[in-house]
């Protein structure tokens, strides 16, 4: 191209940019989960497996599956604080509890998701919602059987829902 | 090998078993305390508690005996490294047996002190050994707070929370 049409082209590129980005931009306002009510939410999962006779891990994530707690339940299994992770991870990322994605993939070995890192086909962690909006999630492990897990998450969602908004 | 040089590797192999029995006689279990998940939370929010009432927003990390982590806390309002430099602070904390601030001045002017290339070992002031007499059963790691005396003297609120437990 010539000098003429080179500066051509970046003019139309910087007007195009420039229109589409700025015109109607404004910042996204989102509602996140507090360090207070995450605890909250883990401490009311492990305390309700806790008196059904189950030791558990936990682990509540925010928004972009980031930590926020992380707890090792008394005499749980080593394998229990990962697997309390990557379970609020499947479900965090995937928006749904991570037994329905485990249902969602049965038979399906070769489904996509399975290969990325830290996803499990596993039930025992809920997202937390805000309306629509997935806020972060809730994982545990360690109850003898994902639905058990499933169960104490909930609870521990149940005592913040009024905060939930 | 020859069936007779085999022989012998075995008995050698039978001799060693049987030394190895003899140090097994007097065996027994180790006998430990570790922290609860219970206490380690208390620690926990204990610390971030009184770092809050000064005005500092701190991540925690508690690890227990084997430099595992019991729990950890992320603060939303703190600094987006302090999750994981108060895991390690903690894990330097436990691993070394003293305030990982010790273990900064211990080493300063020191770049090539071996721990520095071990995974996790930071030198960095807030994080405190947690003790039952002369054992170390974990340690608490803070981050957040506006230098590492801060962080530290948090940690040692925490610690002193439960101190009545700590035996």
């Amino acid at each position: 191209m010539s000098r003429n049409a080179y500066l051509i082209a970046g003019l139309s590129l910087a007007a195009v940019v420039a229109g589409a980005f700025s015109v109607n931009a404004q910042l996204v306002a989102r509602k996140d989960l507090s360090l207070p009510m995450a605890m909250t939410i883990a401490q009311t999962a492990i305390q309700t497996c806790k008196s059904q006779g189950y030791n558990v891990s936990a682990h509540v994530l925010g928004r972009n599956g980031e930590i926020l707690v992380s707890m090792r339940g008394d005499e749980t299994a080593p394998h229990t604080l990962e697997n309390s992770f990557k379970k609020a991870y499947t479900s965090r990322a995937q928006r749904i509890p991570s037994g329905k994605f485990a249902e969602n993939v049965k038979g399906n070995p070769n489904a996509g998701a399975l290969h990325l890192s830290n996803m499990v086909p596993a039930q025992g962690a809920l997202p937390i919602m805000v309306g629509e909006d997935v806020i972060g999630a809730i994982g545990i492990s360690g109850a003898p059987g994902g639905d058990k897990d499933e169960a104490c998450a909930k609870t521990g969602i149940d005592k913040v829902a009024a905060d939930l908004k | 090998m020859s069936p007779i040089v085999h022989r012998i590797a075995g008995l050698s192999l039978a001799t060693a078993l049987a030394c190895g029995m003899a140090a097994s006689a007097g065996a027994q279990l180790l006998t430990h305390k570790d922290l609860s998940l219970a206490t380690a939370t208390a620690i926990a929010q204990g610390a971030i508690d009184a770092c809050k009432a000064q005005g500092y927003n701190v991540s925690a990390h508690v690890v227990g005996r084997e430099g595992q982590v019991v729990v950890a806390l992320r603060n939303e309002r703190a600094g987006l490294a302090t999750y994981e430099n108060s895991m390690k602070k903690a894990y330097t904390a436990r691993t070394l047996r003293m305030p990982s601030g010790q273990f900064a001045e211990n080493i300063k002017g020191n770049t090539t002190a071996g721990q520095l290339y071990l995974t996790n070992i930071t030198p960095a002031q807030g994080a405190l050994p947690i003790m039952v007499g002369n054992d170390t059963i974990g340690a608490i790691g803070i981050s957040g707070a506006p230098g590492g005396d801060k962080d530290e003297a948090c940690a040692k609120a925490g610690i002193d929370k439960v101190a009545a437990q700590l035996k």
